[in-house]
């Protein structure tokens, strides 16, 4: 990761809740992540889970605007996804699906629903630099 | 080949043979296509899917091709996944769903 990268702070994008966006968030992500000089096994794993994380508020959400919140710190690489929440449940083995997807390809994985709002958080892990301690 | 549908997502077309063939990527939007053009071919015996050209896959792809595996079970026969990339393996791979499936690999080079 360069230090311009963590210095920059958050990326926030908005995206309507179509399916059309999956894939905009999906590659959007793949770009913030390869700033973070992430390998293309891990920025391969942060389009998978972006994209699981948008399906599942597409389909549970309440059919407005989906919240993507993308921020590198000095060793994690971390996406949240947020939408109001909506009376349409995503069935049990869909969500399951999802869950299990997002288990394998990220280091952390969080999905929380209160009243008015459903939030999926992932995080991955950075690699240390070694070329940045040595250069130190 | 005969072009069954197209989207920002992916492209579905079934050759002279029945094989429905997919290009780019199956997600939420590229699914449906999918689930289009397999229906086309729903009595084929096996249901054969050419996966080559498949860059990218998630859970919501993954469940139009287990619909199909479902179906397919349902009429006595299976469903066969030509040269699937190595997202698409890996995908089956994480969510234990590889037995659903007939898998044909890519040829050696």
């Amino acid at each position: 990761m360069t230090a311009s990268t963590a210095d920059a702070g958050p990326v926030t994008l908005v995206l309507p809740p179509v399916a059309s966006m999956v894939r905009v968030g999906r590659l959007t992500a793949s770009s913030i992540a390869s700033l973070a000089d992430m390998s293309v096994d891990d920025i391969d794993d942060i389009k998978i889970a972006v994209s699981e994380m948008i399906t599942v508020l597409i389909q549970s959400g309440n059919r407005t605007a989906i919240t993507l919140r993308f921020e590198t710190t000095a060793d994690a690489f971390s996406v949240e996804a947020s939408a109001p929440s909506g009376t349409a449940n995503l069935g049990r083995n869909d969500l399951a699906l999802a869950t299990a997807v997002l288990e394998a390809v990220a280091d952390e994985h969080h999905i929380a629903s209160t009243d008015d709002r459903i939030l999926l958080r992932i995080v991955k892990h950075l690699a240390p630099q070694a070329t940045s301690a040595a250069s130190a | 080949m005969e072009e069954i549908g197209k989207n920002e997502s992916i492209r579905v077309l079934l050759d002279p043979d029945g094989v429905v063939v997919a290009e780019g990527d199956i997600d939420l939007a590229g699914g449906p296509l999918l689930d289009t053009a397999i229906l086309r071919v729903e009595n084929a015996h096996p249901v054969v899917i050419d996966l080559a050209a498949v860059e990218f896959i998630d859970s919501s792809g993954l469940r139009s091709l287990l619909a199909a595996s479902r179906r397919a079970e349902a009429r006595g026969t299976s469903v066969v996944l030509r040269h699937p990339s190595v997202g698409v393996l890996r995908l089956l791979s994480i969510t234990g769903t590889t037995e659903q499936f007939t898998v044909e690999p890519e040829p050696a080079a």
